[in-house]
């Protein structure tokens, strides 16, 4: 794996224009969940943020109220473009999930009855899952091979997807323990 | 009542720490028991909605803006819930970024991965898990009745109690009389 090798370079998108198409197009493809392809398209596609960057943003914005990915755009858009890009990039996200929530919420009132409605929405929860264990590989490379490291994720597994504690508990104590193992070098 | 919407999910803005799922009892204590603005039905039906829709879960509070007082609500209701928490946002990420150069910088970076990979994973988890987000044993029992007193008034041709716009139920009077005959 090439965890330890040097992070591919990444460059901030040029224009408020790329910017808002970037997140527009995350909003697009955000069935299921924003996160993976926000990575996807970031990270992987676009190449505005190195995998570090990204970690970087999404913990912070996770730590804060309001949607994470909502969030990143306002951290992002502010970063690169100042006020106008925090607002672009903020609309270019909730463009398209607003105007496709209106449309679903009017058909579905209805079709909901149909069966095949009813799969749809499993489909689509279905896949969301797989997308998002997806995008955990990929982040999770790095730390692959630290046993510490490894340790920890699974940690953090275990609390908030069996025992439902609060990421609002778990990530806070989580990075207290981190930051100390990283202290001793062994993060 | 667009404005009585948007200082009610204004005020809840700042509470949303992973989306709006957690604060959903809540929004629907106000919006359902105290407000009356929808029929508890309703409001599960747009829950099934935002959950099955792309894009982050706050999206719900349009939905309910939609319901509630239209396309002028639907704005409303997104920008209230949204907008406080973007400047906390703003603010906290203009403080992060002052500590570029700090030497705790990297030692925070190497500690954030294991939680936030951890996250994630759980995350895919409790999607594929079917769960009904912060509905209790109560309010489910509660709506499953509520439905089965909803039907049995239908079916004797009456509108059931909280329905919108009764007086337009001119198909109500048909499965009165098909029922008896």
């Amino acid at each position: 794996m090439s965890g330890t090798l040097a992070e591919p370079a990444a460059a901030p998108p040029r224009t408020r224009w790329e910017l808002f198409v970037g997140f527009l197009s995350i909003g697009a493809r955000s069935f299921g969940g924003v996160l993976p392809p926000a990575y996807d398209i970031m990270v992987e596609k676009r190449r505005w943020l190195t995998p570090a960057d990204f970690t970087e943003t999404i913990a912070l914005c996770q730590l804060l109220p309001g949607p994470n990915i909502g969030n990143a755009s306002i951290v992002l858009g502010k970063r690169w473009f100042g006020l106008g890009g925090a607002i672009v990039a903020f609309l270019g996200l909730f463009a398209l999930p607003y105007v496709w929530v209106l449309a679903l919420a009017l058909l579905y009132t209805h079709w909901a009855a149909h069966p095949l409605v009813s799969a749809v929405v499993t489909g689509v929860g279905a896949s969301g899952a797989g997308l998002f264990m997806a995008t955990a590989v990929k982040l999770g490379q790095p730390i692959a091979r630290k046993p510490v490291a490894v340790a920890l994720m699974a940690g953090c597994v275990l609390a908030v997807a069996i025992g439902r504690v609060s990421p609002l508990i778990v990530m806070p104590a989580a990075v207290i323990v981190g930051m100390f193992f990283s202290w001793r070098r062994m993060l | 009542m667009s404005i009585q919407l948007g200082l009610y999910f204004a005020s809840l803005s700042l509470l949303t720490f992973g989306g709006l799922s957690p604060l959903i009892p809540e929004v629907q204590r106000y919006i359902v028991d105290t407000k009356g603005w929808l029929t508890p039905m309703d409001f599960m039906q747009l829950f099934a909605v935002a959950q099955a829709a792309p894009g982050p879960n706050v999206l719900i509070a349009s939905l309910i803006g939609y319901r509630v007082a239209g396309f002028t609500g639907s704005l409303i209701a997104l920008a209230a819930l949204c907008l406080p928490a973007a400047a906390l946002t703003w603010v906290v990420s203009g403080l992060w970024e002052r500590l570029r150069n700090s030497p705790w910088r990297p030692l925070i970076q190497r500690a954030l991965l294991p939680p936030l990979v951890g996250l994630i994973f759980a995350g895919g988890y409790v999607i594929a898990t079917p769960h009904v987000g912060g509905l209790t044993l109560q309010a489910i029992e509660h709506q499953a009745f509520e439905t089965v007193a909803q039907v049995a008034e239908i079916v004797q041709g009456r509108a059931p109690k909280g329905a919108v716009n009764p007086q337009h139920a001119t198909r109500l009077a048909k499965m009165s009389s098909r029922s008896e005959a």
